[in-house]
């Protein structure tokens, strides 16, 4: 394997095929706007430039490894080249880190600070451009503080294939559009340009002004969205900053959500509807325990469950698809016994949703169907008519087509009307309150972490099922 | 002890404080009685001097009554209290960029922000803008870190305390926006800028052709 030498130390350059990948696999820093490790290279931001020994500067990103290269990469002629080029980018930047949402995880921040640092040395007046370019529904592109990086454009032409995005013109009027006919409304993965953007200039609308993101910190989760089961980081407000004075359902909230990367299941990407898991997760919470619609204590409800679960009849369980791997072995181990149980789907696909493309989405919009059917098999529902008792766990049933003279035992989460007419209804918790792990289709297993605080009155699932199982009248 | 080797003697090491001034106590002081009788008329004789000034409505010790009386006599850098600084429209000068919220010590700032796309100058503003006053330690960072000068501290005090601390000592937007442009005629403030077009192919749009 071939051995060269960055800032006179010997590195093993792997598998790698340029110097700036085997500089950031060992360690030696190198920045960088354009590059990224999934998209193609076009080296137009040149400040990854770095020093080979006796043969000047050069872009590493674009700089093919050699046996015995030696390349420095913080010398001085490094050092000056860099500065000048963000000198030369920021020159009609609007620097109105103020206001900007990208402040705090910006590259040009960092790299300013660390390379340049100096007032602009030009004296002419900068130019201004549209502040506020509505590219879709969900993005708006700041104009000024686009530095043609060009990485979103080459994530729709090699990674979402939607080709909507695309340069027009030259020099200071250059600017990111969508090319005719074409809207970033069609592309399911358009969110991920607010990430790739190295700067503040594709700005996400739910997100704006929302926080700056210092105040945020993510939570490590799984996306439910799909099958495919994408690992990613849920931001909410750090304890520290917690709002006192102001509406403090903000702290509450996921105010966005991005990709966490994993190589095994989703890359460095997820689809738009991960990134709405707020709004999900947001929806109205059931936290009362109902008897045919009558508020009651949790403990009475799961009294009233326990004896309809010994009831002699025919009992069917619809087990949740959403359930954790945890929480379908809590069932199995308490109550399998007691049921013939039949997968349900809790989600299927909604209007206008891409059903399944040959990126991430599957068809399946469930996370944990595979886990599920491993346990309980996957025969569709086929629910007799002298079915004495239907155990109802999660959403998606339809109360209409159950059997006429069966009890209806119902967990739900969602303030929904169909709880109240359900025998006896339990609240339980959802997936930001819990820890636990989905099963991907592909049989990869993934860990999510709770960020929210379970409401008053809602039990966890897993709890629940041993609970279930005990004779009534013991305790809950 | 005897093990350790410091021969069984045990020594009482006094460790009180000593002081440069430390009193010297004669034989009277360490009577202690007479003493004790002397603070006491001291004391006692203050207060009766007082007392009887305030009954026959003389001015009496220094002390204001407050909340009811506020002092008049606040010192010239006293600084009790935020003000939000406003551009002569009376929108606030401040852009919700947190700055202060995040430098205080206190934590006792916070802001919720309001997006206005038709003003690009100024898009992002303070929809609620609130100030804890029992939290406060009035050290001014907020002031000096505010890159709008859209902060600024004045010798009052606000007019606390309240019977409900919370909300109470909460001061938002409309009791702090109490500062007029008008009379501080160091500051020269643009008019509201007008949305930018993006400029025609070839054409440069220059702020300083724009007004
Ligand atoms: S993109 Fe970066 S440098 Fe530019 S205004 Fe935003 S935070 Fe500041
Ligand atoms: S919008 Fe962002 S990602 Fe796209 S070219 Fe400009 S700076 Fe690069
Ligand atoms: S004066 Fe100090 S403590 Fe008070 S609000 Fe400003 S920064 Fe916070
Ligand atoms: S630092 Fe100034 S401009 Fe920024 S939020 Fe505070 S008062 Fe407003």
């Amino acid at each position: 394997m071939p051995v060269m030498f960055i800032n006179d130390q010997p590195v093993d350059t792997g598998e790698h095929r340029t110097v700036l990948q085997v500089a950031l696999a060992n360690g030696f820093y190198v920045p960088h706007f354009c590059w990224h490790p999934e998209l193609s290279i076009v080296g137009n931001c040149r400040v990854c430039v770095v020093e080979q020994e006796g043969r000047g500067v050069g872009i590493a990103c674009n700089m093919p490894v050699a046996e015995g290269l030696r390349i420095q990469t913080e010398s001085e002629p490094v050092r000056a080249q860099r500065k000048a080029m963000l000198q030369f980018i920021l020159l009609n930047h609007p620097v109105d880190c103020g206001i900007c949402d990208k402040a705090g995880e910006c590259t040009l921040q960092d790299y300013h600070y660390a390379y340049n640092g100096a007032p602009a040395l030009s004296h002419e007046p900068k130019l201004h451009s549209t502040k506020f370019f509505p590219l879709s529904e969900r993005i708006i592109l700041d104009n000024e503080r686009c530095i043609l990086c060009s990485r979103c454009v080459r994530f729709t032409r090699e990674i979402s294939k939607s080709n909507v995005l695309g340069m027009e013109q030259r020099g200071d009027g250059m600017r990111v559009r969508p090319v005719e006919d074409r809207t970033l409304d069609d592309d399911p993965y358009s969110d991920n340009v607010i990430d790739l953007c190295p700067v503040g200039a594709l700005l996400s609308r739910s997100f704006q002004y929302q926080a700056r993101v210092w105040y945020l910190e993510p939570t490590a989760s799984v996306c439910p969205g799909c099958a495919r089961g994408c690992t990613v980081q849920l931001w909410h407000r750090r304890h520290e900053w917690r709002l006192k004075g102001l509406d403090g359902s903000h702290n509450e909230r996921i105010l966005r959500v991005t990709p966490l990367e994993n190589p095994r299941v989703n890359g460095a990407w997820i689809c738009n509807k991960g990134r709405d898991l707020g709004a999900l997760f947001g929806r109205p919470r059931a936290g009362q325990a109902l008897l045919k619609g009558r508020p009651v204590l949790l403990a009475e409800a799961i009294d009233a469950a326990r004896r309809l679960v010994r009831g002699a009849g025919r009992r069917v369980a619809l087990v949740s698809s959403w359930g954790s791997n945890e929480e379908l072995r809590a069932f199995r181990n308490a109550l399998a016994d007691r049921f013939t149980s039949f997968v349900k789907a809790d989600h299927r696909p909604g209007e206008g949703e891409v059903v399944e493309d040959d990126l991430l989405i599957r068809a399946d919009k469930n996370p944990n169907t595979h886990a599920a059917q491993a346990l309980f098999g996957n025969a569709p529902a086929d629910i007799p008519d002298d079915t004495e008792l239907v155990l109802v766990w999660g959403e998606g049933a339809d109360f209409s087509t159950l059997p006429r003279g069966a009890k209806i035992v119902h967990l739900g989460a969602w303030l929904q009307p169909e709880n109240g007419y359900a025998d006896v209804f339990i609240p339980i918790s959802i997936q930001t309150e819990r820890h636990g792990h989905y099963t991907s289709f592909e049989g990869v297993v993934s860990a999510f972490e709770p960020c929210q605080r379970r409401p008053e009155g809602v039990i966890d699932a897993e709890t629940l099922f041993p609970l279930l199982a005990a004779p009534p009248g013991s305790d809950t | 002890m005897g093990a350790r080797g410091d021969g069984g003697v045990k020594k009482v090491v006094d460790r009180r404080r000593r002081y440069w001034n430390e009193p010297k106590l004669g034989l009277w002081e360490r009577f202690y009685l007479f003493e004790v009788l002397r603070g006491l008329s001291i004391t006692g004789g203050v207060f009766l001097r007082n007392m009887t000034r305030w009954m026959t409505g003389k001015k009496g010790a220094l002390t204001a009554y407050y909340p009811e009386e506020v002092r008049s006599d606040y010192a010239r850098h006293n600084r009790g209290k935020h003000v939000l600084t406003q551009r002569p429209d009376g929108r606030p000068q401040c852009i919700a960029c947190n700055l202060c919220a995040t430098v205080c010590p206190a934590r006792v700032i916070e802001i919720e922000a309001g997006f206005d796309p038709d003003d690009p100058a100024h898009p992002k503003y303070p929809e609620r803008f609130v100030i804890d006053y029992a939290r406060c330690i009035f050290c001014g960072f907020c002031v000096e870190v505010c890159p709008e000068d859209a902060i600024r501290m004045v010798p009052t005090v606000p007019g606390l305390p309240v019977p409900d601390r919370r909300p109470g000592m909460w001061l938002g937007k409309e009791e702090l926006l109490n500062w007029q442009p008008a009379s501080d005629p160091a500051k020269p403030y643009p008019p509201k800028a007008k949305a930018v077009e993006p400029p025609p192919p070839g054409s440069r749009l220059v702020q300083g052709e724009e007004r």
